[in-house]
């Protein structure tokens, strides 16, 4: 089951520009959404676009700026929900540039989804079989460090 | 039988809670049937099923006579439902920024 979302562009734009793109408001609501983005660590923002109802999705996007290493690297939290401050889904996205070939190379990773996360990774070991072959494994340890006595 | 309130690592630390909700993965199960499969008491395969129950990691369900127990995956479901929708969104944004900033070249 894949559980992080990543994209790599390429712009044949400086990292300066691409971002400003990232990091001012009236520039990121033209291509990203509507929102009150501020270049400040710790700084709570919405994105807003209209509600998903078959989604249930209310259409606002919760943030918070997390890291900010200017040209380089941006992140702020991504959570949204169906309404009422209910949050269903709590991630984190991460934007890294990296200047390349007159241009810059995007990185995109919207990852850390909470949301039954744990439970997501149980299931797939059970599917797996793992974590059964790992207690095995922590058995035979066990038994050959008791059994060496010879009991 | 008093039931213990357990963590997730308490609850799938048992080697018999496992089998149970690896057979649970396969498909639904009456309880009956899950007991059958294992050698303890009935009360003590009760017992297992409530506390996986109460850890959200299975639900029961009355048909007929038999109470079936059901591995609960929507949360997986959902959270899937959720990574393909924002996949696309991010591709289509990317692209939408990337058509802004060519743009904005060609006019200057």
């Amino acid at each position: 089951m894949e559980r992080s979302i990543n994209h790599k562009v390429f712009y044949p734009h400086p990292p300066e520009v691409v971002w400003d793109y990232l990091t001012k408001a009236e520039l990121m609501e033209q291509w990203l959404m509507k929102n009150n983005f501020e270049l400040k660590l710790g700084h709570d923002f919405q994105f807003t676009v209209g509600p998903i109802p078959s989604m249930d999705f209310d259409g606002i996007v919760y943030c918070k700026v997390l890291e900010i290493e200017p040209l380089k690297k941006l992140t702020y939290s991504w959570k949204c929900g169906p309404g009422n401050g209910k949050i269903t889904i709590d991630s984190i996205v991460y934007w890294t540039l990296l200047a390349k070939d007159n241009g810059t190379e995007l990185l995109l990773e919207n990852s850390g989804f909470k949301e039954a996360n744990f439970n997501v990774v149980i299931f797939n070991a059970m599917e797996q079989g793992w974590l059964a072959n790992m207690n095995k494994i922590y058995k035979i340890l066990n038994e050959t460090k008791n059994g060496s006595t010879g009991a | 039988m008093a039931v213990p309130a357990l963590d997730v690592f308490q609850v799938i630390a048992d080697p018999s809670r496992r089998e149970m909700m690896r057979m649970l993965s396969e498909k639904s199960l009456p309880i009956n049937s899950l007991a059958e499969h294992f050698d303890m008491s009935r009360p003590a395969v009760s017992k297992h099923i409530k506390i996986m129950y109460n850890a959200g990691f299975i639900s029961i369900e009355d048909i007929g006579r038999e109470r079936y127990c059901t591995l609960k995956k929507d949360g997986f479901d959902e959270l899937q439902k959720w990574i393909s929708f924002f996949d696309n969104f991010w591709k289509t944004k990317l692209k939408d920024l990337e058509t802004l900033l060519n743009n904005k070249i060609k006019k200057s």
